[in-house]
Order: structure tokens, then C-alpha cells, then sequence
């Protein structure tokens, strides 16, 4: 495999669009104003189960401003597709409270919101369900879990393997719902020129939206371009369109002119996903030498009536440590609830909470150093598939995190290192994550005047995708950075995956690579004698990723935290945070960086504060906004660093890299509550860690 | 336009014109920071007929010393507090320290606190324990109100229509003060529960004030009568007399469950947060 000479990928080249930004200059969905633009104020659904009966349409068509609203009643209708979400205003049925069930079009924003305000629907309320509990009587195994793993696994005979063990850990862990909240709520304006639709969107993936969309309306992808240079971060919530995308080109195409949506920051608690609650059973049989003889990881979720969305909880544990007996299941239940969706790490997130939980339980049993335990259960290969791992460096990590942490000396009993009123404790967990790449398109054009365009449809969503494909175009065009435009964020250029899965840097840069390579010897043929327009070559890498080994790709990590913890108030801060990945070669250290200790940070956010607390009585998330939805602030991130080891594997793409976004949430809610154990002696095995719970 | 989409902005410039804007209409709303107006407006939780900015008015924004009592003009930030009141208010400027993140206190102020008469507001427990007095006048004239029957339900305060709140006058006590606040985080919180002493070493008697854990931030009187039989000003601090003092503190206290925390936690929290603060008020009494 060709690898790019490198040059300026590995450097902590700027973010290329940061002047852009700062000055306030880079355009959001939000900022686009179309001509004779008018604005959709959606209206959500006030009963969790049931059906709407009626709703008012000609007492709001009073009210000034006011062009439309729609709903069931009157909503022309989409082709049907295989996503119930996104089957907006097409049925008379409310699956979950906050549903988006109606919506008014107005002159300006003001009208429309006062408008939805008042708008009378007439519901027929129904019992609603809505409390996830592994005991549910409707619990069922789904046929996949995302995006398309197996649901449940076996190997060996574990029940036995667990029956005989000399050590057993048999323990339950939650994890709360949790809401993604990137800076930017979701956003878009939608325009219709006949059969033709533009969407300037908040989204993931441009290609991906336009691909969804355009048959819902019957038109062809080709009809639909979906904008979007600049995202505010998505983290997962903006993979694929929610159902305000739908909305807005159906409310545009229903009144004949523009339509801005915004969603507000309440809304998005309902509308545009979240991660499921999680109640995972975690059993581990081991040796008295702390060697895994069985390892059990049961997972048990909720979804909505309407899709289903099985997250992935226990796949990490699959690939984690050697073991003869194993098994691994996921069981869902159906509930009144908003869907969820993916957020940062779906699956490797709460499932590594869980393992890595019990690894530190099973540790503490067996009397063996955590970072030794793991140590000594590294598998050889992939411990289901059997195959040989691309590259596999968790000891590394392990150990070069041990080493700059000071683990060395530490004293395992829980509960005695007082310092003034603070319990001190220290805690490890690994951390993983799948190696995804997927095909995409690209094309390089080189210009008279010695610069270059590089086109695709990618998305930077506050990552610096942008910054580290210039770099890789650089290099593989032998120029430098700043002779280098590249394009992204629209789907009317080459067709890309999404940004997700952590999977960008890896599919986008394929396809550029190829691109600008082809450029290259098409140059070379040419002997650098360009016609007058340029000359431009194309890449599609769908073939060879199609042709590529296979292998247990992964990438790895360890977490180190030390908390303190009030004696008397239980208040727990985070006073070091040490993360160590091995994930193929870094492009750029300075986004990188900022990628691992953003990851490891919403890591803190979730062992400490997040939590979506479920109103059993009316169905929906109370806490929607950021006053009562707590994430990490700055002030509770006092020392965090993110370092990675040199990692060389051939077998991943031609830059050598593995996926960076989601790594360094993972395992970092595990190693807080294994540093909270280690100080006070509590096991929390219920996130999140409040004060509360620690002073029961 | 129909009437319920309007809504007048009016900017006094002095404080006669302000106190005459607000009898004519005793609806308008006073804006100081905005910083809990503009969350109620963006939440549609009220439509007042007019907003009545107060911000012109220079001397809102003033604070004054005389006669071993600080004047604070309603609409001076928190960030000033901090940095020009350390000295005379270290109570409230500790406080201030707790408020929201730099944006917010370089624009939130102690009057918009007490108008919105929150139980979780960060100044009350503050003034409380200093023994605050809150100056309100209206056309009809100036009432002074001790700031323990300031405060009247949660979000419910002693100020009549027409009233606005000009100042708070704040004791100089001359001896130490404490704040304490649990949150869930280190910054941006509401708090659980909050508490904050004051010694008046010439009075020989202790000020208290529970913020966040009743309907109403309050004194905890008991807890302060029990200092003033129990306390030896001359030496050091009983252990057992610090304890009875966080029990009859938190007995004080009649909280709730919420999703911020439970009551029970509340009441051990608030316990704490009295004898820790007594603790380190009596430390710094001792030394000087
Ligand atoms: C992000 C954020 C974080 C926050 N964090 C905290 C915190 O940590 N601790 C805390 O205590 N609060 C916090 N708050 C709430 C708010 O900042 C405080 O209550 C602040 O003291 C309000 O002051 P203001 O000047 O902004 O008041 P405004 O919003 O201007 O007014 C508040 C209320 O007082 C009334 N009012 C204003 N001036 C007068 C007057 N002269 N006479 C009579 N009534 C008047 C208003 O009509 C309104 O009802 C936070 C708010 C936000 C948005």
C-alpha cells in the first residue's frame, strides 16, 4: 500500500478556516436568508401516547403573519419510507411526547412561535410507558445492533465457565439517558425552485441528507443539494437528518417559499436523539492470577415505538480481553420515548463504563495492580473472530500512561489518602474503538497559477476535517498547505460518508489521497504543461475498501484520573486526567489534541453530571436546557492531557490513521468511578457519581 | 399588531422618572443585568407591558460608605463587588465569587437578586447574615425593609406595586464572614444548598443565612441564639459547640427533593457548610 510522504501531515498546521471563524465571518445553516424567506415554528406533542383528534388550523391563520400550519390533516403527503421519524405530520398518531406534530409558518420568527403557541390541538391521550427496566416484559432481542453487528454473541460454554470460576465479579451498572448539546442547535433553511430543493443544514454529512431526503418528496438525489461549509459540533446528533430537516422542505414546498427552522435548545431534548439508558449486567470468571476464564456482558436498552435504534453496548467487550468462554447480548424494549440515536461512541461509550467498571471490581478481588490485570488478559488476536489485529497497543498505553501518572507506587486500598478534606483516588480504565472506513469520492484540480482544489463532500464539524485533508492533499500533491483550497460541506461535490464513526480522516483522506495522486501522474505525463483550465482527476474508493483485508481493526487507549472527594459533602472533582491513545499515525497534534481531551472531557461530563431525568408522569425529559442539563464546566476540568504512542500499521489506509473522535470518550467515565472507589471505598455503579449518592 | 406582541421599553434617566414610570404603569418590568429578565422573556414565562432599564441611572450603579453601613446602589455587578468590596463586604464578595461565570457577574447585580427572589439566590444568604436592610421607594416614598422580611415565598418578595428597589444598605460588621455553596459542578450552578455567617464580634452575636433549602432563603435563628448563650469569645472554638450549631442549622432548614438533590442530602450538606464556615471565621477571629 502507498503511503503519503510526509511533510506537513504529522504538522500542528492552524485550523485553515480558524480566521474565518473567530471573526465571525464562517456561515452557519442559521445565517442564510434566502429571499421572500419566512420562518416554521414546530409544535410538539403534548400527550406521550395517543392520537391527535384535531388541531385549529383557521383560528392561527388569524393571528398576524401567519402563512400556514400543517399537520396530519392537511400535510401533503411523502413517499413512504423505511424511517418512521422522518414520516412527518403523516399519521394521526403521537408516539412520544415532544413529537414534532404540527407546524406554523409565519412572516417572521416572533409570529410563527406565537402562533405554534397557540395553536389547539385536541388529543386522545393513552397510558404511556415510558420506564426502562431490564425486567420489562416487552424486552426483545433485535436482529442487528448499530450500525450491523450481531446482537448477541457466544463462545465456549460460559455459564459453566462462570459456575467453577474461582473469582466471580457479577455486577449491574446504569447509564442514564444522555442529551447531546453541541454548541450550534440544529438548523435549517430549505428552498424549493421547482422540482428542485436546497437545503443549507447543520449536518454530518451533506451527501448523506441529500440521499435521504430527496425520496421522501420523490425527487431524484441530483434535485436536492444540501449546504453546509460550517457545523457547530453534532457529536452524533446531526448523522443523518432529524425530523425538522423533513419539515422545513415540506412546510417550503406546501407555502412556495423559503422556510427557516431552528430547533431550540428544549427541543432538541425530544427531537434529535440521544443516547439510550443502559442497564448492563457484567459477569467475569477468573483464576486467582486475575486470567479471565469467562466473561458475560448483557446489555438491556430502549427505543421508540416507531424506529428502531439498538445501540451497540456490549461490542467493545467482544474484542477487549482474552477469555475461552464468552458471551455478549443486547435486549430492547419499545417505549413511548423520543428515538435515540448515536452519541459520541455509541456502544463503546456505556459498554466500557460497565467492563471497565468490573475490571477495576475484579481487580480489587484478585489483589492484582488494574493497569497488571489488563496486562495479563491482552488477547493475542481478536479473541471472537480470531483475526489478527492490524496493530494492538492497549499495553502500550497502559504503560506509558502508568508511567507518566506516577501509578507505580500506588497504594490499592481504598478509602485512607486524606488531603486536608478531600479522600484522594486514583483509577485506570481502557478505552477503544472500532477502526471504520467507508467509500467516498474526490477530485484534485490544478490551477495555471500553481494551486490546487480539492473537492468532497465532507464535513468538518469543529474537528478540523478541513485542516488535516489540506494537509494530506499537500503532501500527496507535493506543494504546501496554503497552495491548497479544499472544498467540503456540500453535496454537490463528490459524494462522502458522514462525519461519524470517527471514520473522516480515514474515508475522506483515501479518496484525496487517490485524487491527487492520479493528479500527480497525470502532471508528471504532461511534464507540469497544464491547459489553459486546469486539469482535474477523480477518485472513488469504493474497490479498495472493498478489497481490503481482513483484519480486527481497533484503536486503543488507557484513562488515568485522580479524583478528590469532599469527606462531608461528597462533592467530587476531577483533579487529573491523563489519557493515552494508540491510534495509527496523528496528522495533526494540535486538533488532535483537541479531539482526545474534548472526548475525554465529555468522559468527566458524563461520570459526574449528565443525566436526562425521565417525568414518569408526563412522559418526557425534564431537564431540557443547560441550566438543568449539566455538562462539564470549565472550572471542572482542571488538568487534562492527551498523548499518543508511535503506532505504525500498514493495514488501515495510506495515511496509517485510526479514528480519533469518539476514542477518547471512552473509558474515561470508568476510570473516574474507579478513582472515586479507590478514594471513599463507594462503588458507584450508577452514573452519574452525585454528591447524593455518595453520602447515602 | 395585536396588543399581546407589544411591548414598550422605557429608559429613565434619572431615578424620579424611573420611580414615575413605574406608577404609571405598576406592570413594567425593571431591567438591571437582564440576566434572569431576558431567560424569563426567551422562555415566554412572562409578558410584561413594558421593560423599565434601569441602567442609565448613575446612581444605581454607586455604592457609598457611611456611618459603618455601605450603601449599595441595586445595580452595581457582581464583578465589582468582587474586586472594589472585599474588604468592607467580604461575605457578599465571596458570594459574588460563586455567581454563574464572568460574563454573569460582570453584569448581574445584587437588586436584580433580590427582585427575583429566588431561594437559591446567591447574595441573599450574604445579606442575611449581615443583617442587611433593603432600600425600596416608590412615588409615595422610601420604605426601609430588614432583608429577613424581604423575602416572602419562593419568587415572592415584600415590595408593593410602583416599588423599585434603589439600594442595599449592608452592615460593616468588622468581622469575618463566610460563604459556602454545594453545586453539582464548579461553575454555572444553581446551588443544592448555600450558606453564609457573619460574626459582629461587637455585638457578640453571629449572623446566618441559608440559601436554597425552603421556599425562602432565611436565618437560622435558633442556630443564632444558641451562639450567643454558647459562644466564649475569648477562646478557642468547642468542637460539640460547632456541631449543635450545623444540627440547629440545618433543623432550620425545611427542603426539598429535586433534581438537584435530595432533602436529606440538604440537610447533612447544610450541617456542614455551617460548622465548616463557622470553623473558618472563628480561625481568622482568633488571628487577628
Ligand atoms: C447563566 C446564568 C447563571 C446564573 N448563575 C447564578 C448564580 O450562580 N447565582 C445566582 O444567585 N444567580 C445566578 N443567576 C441568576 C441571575 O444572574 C441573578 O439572579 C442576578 O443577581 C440577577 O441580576 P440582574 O441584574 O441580571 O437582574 P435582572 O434580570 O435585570 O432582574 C431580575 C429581577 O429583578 C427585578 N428588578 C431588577 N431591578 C430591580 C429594581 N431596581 N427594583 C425592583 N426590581 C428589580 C426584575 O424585574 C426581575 O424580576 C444566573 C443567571 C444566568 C443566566
Amino acid at each position: 500500500m502507498t503511503t503519503v510522504d510526509m511533510r506537513y501531515t504529522g504538522s500542528a498546521l492552524d485550523r485553515v478556516e480558524g480566521l474565518e471563524k473567530v471573526t465571525g465571518r464562517a456561515r452557519y445553516a442559521f445565517e442564510n436568508f434566502p429571499a421572500d424567506l419566512v420562518y416554521a415554528v414546530p409544535v410538539q406533542a403534548a400527550i406521550a401516547r395517543g392520537e391527535i383528534r384535531a388541531v385549529d388550523v383557521d383560528a392561527v391563520l388569524e393571528h398576524p403573519g401567519v402563512i400556514a400550519a400543517i399537520w396530519y390533516g392537511n400535510a401533503p403527503r411523502l413517499v413512504p419510507s423505511d424511517n418512521a421519524d422522518l414520516a412527518v405530520f403523516q399519521s394521526r398518531r403521537v408516539a412520544y411526547r415532544g413529537q414534532y406534530i404540527a407546524v406554523v409558518v409565519a412572516e417572521t420568527y416572533e409570529e410563527a412561535k406565537e402562533a405554534a403557541r397557540l395553536l389547539r390541538v385536541e388529543y386522545a391521550a393513552e397510558d404511556h410507558d415510558v420506564r426502562l427496566r431490564a425486567d420489562h416484559p416487552n424486552m426483545y432481542r433485535p436482529e442487528k445492533v448499530n450500525p450491523n453487528y450481531p446482537t448477541d454473541t457466544e463462545h465456549g460454554d460460559p455459564d459453566t465457565a462462570l459456575t467453577v470460576a474461582p473469582v466471580l465479579v457479577d455486577a449491574t451498572y446504569s447509564t442514564p439517558a444522555e442529551h447531546n448539546n453541541p454548541m450550534e442547535p440544529h438548523a435549517t433553511v430549505a428552498e424549493w425552485d421547482g422540482d428542485a430543493l436546497t437545503l443549507y443544514d447543520s449536518t454530518q454529512g451533506a451527501s448523506g441528507v441529500r440521499d435521504t431526503v430527496a425520496p421522501l418528496f420523490g425527487v431524484p438525489p441530483a434535485n436536492v443539494r444540501v449546504i453546509s461549509p460550517h457545523v457547530g459540533g453534532g457529536f452524533g446528533s446531526k448523522g443523518g437528518p432529524s425530523p425538522y430537516v423533513i419539515i422545513a422542505a415540506l412546510a417550503a414546498r406546501h407555502v412556495g417559499r423559503p422556510v427557516k427552522l431552528a430547533v431550540t435548545r428544549q427541543q432538541m431534548f425530544a427531537v434529535t436523539g440521544y443516547r439510550t439508558p443502559t442497564i448492563q449486567r457484567v459477569r467475569l470468571g477468573a483464576n486467582a492470577d486475575g486470567r479471565l476464564t469467562a466473561i458475560v456482558h448483557d446489555a438491556f436498552e430502549q427505543s421508540s415505538t416507531i424506529t428502531e435504534f439498538a445501540e451497540q453496548t456490549t461490542t467493545p467487550t467482544r474484542i477487549m480481553y482474552a477469555a475461552p468462554h464468552r458471551r455478549t447480548t443486547h435486549r430492547l424494549v419499545r417505549l413511548d420515548v423520543p428515538t435515540p440515536s448515536w452519541m459520541r461512541a455509541p456502544g463503546e461509550c456505556p459498554g466500557m463504563f460497565a467492563l471497565e467498571s468490573a475490571m477495576d471490581e475484579l481487580a480489587i478481588a484478585c489483589q492484582i495492580d488494574p493497569v497488571e490485570l489488563r496486562i495479563r488478559n491482552e488477547p493475542d488476536a481478536d479473541p471472537e473472530s480470531g483475526l489478527p489485529f492490524s496493530s494492538r497497543n492497549l499495553v502500550a498505553c497502559l504503560r506509558e500512561g502508568a508511567r507518566r501518572f506516577g501509578w507505580a507506587d500506588r497504594d490499592p486500598a481504598p478509602g485512607v489518602r486524606r488531603r486536608d478534606r478531600l479522600l484522594i483516588g486514583t483509577g485506570v480504565a481502557a478505552s477503544t474503538y472500532p477502526v471504520y472506513r467507508r467509500p467516498s469520492q474526490a477530485t484534485a484540480q490544478a490551477h495555471r497559477d500553481g494551486r490546487f482544489t480539492v473537492r468532497i463532500a465532507a464535513a468538518d464539524i469543529g474537528t478540523g476535517a478541513r485542516t488535516v485533508l489540506t494537509q494530506i492533499a499537500a503532501d500527496t500533491l507535493r506543494t504546501s498547505p496554503d497552495q491548497v483550497l479544499v472544498e467540503i460541506g456540500d453535496s454537490a461535490l463528490p459524494a462522502a460518508s458522514l462525519a461519524g464513526g470517527s471514520m473522516g480522516t480515514a474515508s475522506w483522506g483515501t479518496a484525496v489521497v487517490r485524487a491527487c495522486e492520479a493528479l500527480v501522474e497525470g502532471l508528471d505525463r504532461r511534464d507540469g504543461d497544464l491547459p489553459a483550465a486546469g486539469m482535474e482527476s477523480s477518485a472513488d474508493t469504493t474497490e479498495e475498501i472493498g478489497a481490503q483485508r481482513r483484519l480486527s481493526r481497533h484503536a486503543f487507549g488507557a484513562q488515568f484520573a485522580e479524583v478528590g472527594v469532599d469527606t462531608d459533602t461528597g462533592e467530587t472533582r476531577v483533579l487529573r486526567l491523563l489519557g493515552v491513545f494508540a491510534a495509527g499515525r496523528i496528522i495533526n497534534p494540535k486538533t488532535a489534541r483537541s479531539q482526545f481531551i474534548g472526548g475525554m472531557t465529555m468522559g468527566l461530563s458524563m461520570a459526574l453530571f449528565e443525566e436526562s431525568i425521565m417525568d414518569l408522569e408526563f412522559g418526557d425529559y425534564l431537564n431540557r436546557d443547560l441550566a438543568q442539563y449539566h455538562v462539564a464546566a470549565c472550572a471542572d476540568v482542571r488538568d487534562i492531557e492527551a498523548l499518543w504512542v508511535e503506532e505504525d500499521d500498514p493495514h488501515l489506509n495510506p495515511m496509517g490513521t485510526k479514528g480519533i473522535g469518539e476514542i477518547g470518550i471512552v473509558g474515561t467515565a470508568a476510570a473516574v468511578a474507579n478513582a472515586v472507589h479507590h478514594a471513599t471505598g463507594v462503588r458507584i455503579r450508577d452514573l452519574p457519581i452525585r454528591l447524593d449518592k455518595l453520602m447515602r | 399588531m395585536s396588543k399581546a406582541m407589544s411591548m414598550d421599553f422605557l429608559r429613565p434617566m434619572t431615578w424620579a422618572e424611573a420611580l414615575a414610570a413605574k406608577a404609571a404603569d405598576p406592570e413594567a418590568r425593571p431591567i438591571l443585568g437582564g440576566t434572569d429578565v431576558m431567560v424569563e422573556l426567551n422562555f415566554d414565562r412572562s409578558r410584561p407591558s413594558a421593560l423599565l432599564d434601569l441602567t442609565a441611572i448613575p446612581e444605581l450603579a454607586e455604592w457609598e460608605l457611611r456611618d459603618g453601613v455601605v450603601r449599595l446602589g441595586a445595580g452595581v455587578p457582581y464583578s465589582r463587588i468582587i474586586t472594589e468590596l472585599g474588604d468592607l463586604l467580604p461575605g457578599l464578595a465571596i458570594a459574588s465569587r460563586t455567581v454563574g461565570s464572568p460574563q454573569i457577574r460582570n453584569r448581574a447585580t445584587v437588586g436584580g437578586n433580590l427582585g427575583s427572589a429566588s431561594p437559591a439566590g446567591d447574595a441573599h444568604p450574604a445579606l442575611l447574615a449581615a443583617g442587611a436592610e433593603v432600600e425600596v421607594e416608590s412615588v409615595r416614598g422610601v420604605r426601609i425593609i430588614a432583608v429577613d422580611e424581604f423575602f416572602l415565598g419562593p419568587k415572592r418578595s415584600a415590595l408593593q406595586p410602583g416599588e423599585l428597589i434603589r439600594a442595599i444598605g449592608i452592615p460593616v460588621t468588622g468581622g469575618p464572614q463566610q460563604f459556602s455553596k454545594i453545586g453539582t459542578r464548579n461553575a454555572m450552578v444553581i446551588a443544592v444548598c448555600s450558606f453564609g455567617i457573619a460574626l459582629h464580634p461587637a455585638q457578640r452575636r453571629v449572623g446566618t443565612g441559608i440559601g436554597s433549602a425552603a421556599p425562602t432563603p432565611l436565618r437560622a435563628h435558633a442556630a443564632e441564639e444558641f451562639l450567643g448563650a454558647e459562644l466564649d469569645w475569648d477562646g478557642p472554638l468547642d468542637r460539640a459547640v460547632a456541631n449543635r450549631f450545623g444540627e440547629l442549622v440545618a433543623a432550620a432548614a425545611s427542603p426539598i427533593d429535586d433534581v438537584r438533590g435530595t432533602a436529606a442530602y440538604r440537610r447533612h450538606a447544610l450541617s456542614v457548610l455551617a460548622r465548616r464556615t463557622l470553623t473558618w471565621s472563628w480561625e481568622e477571629y482568633r488571628c487577628v
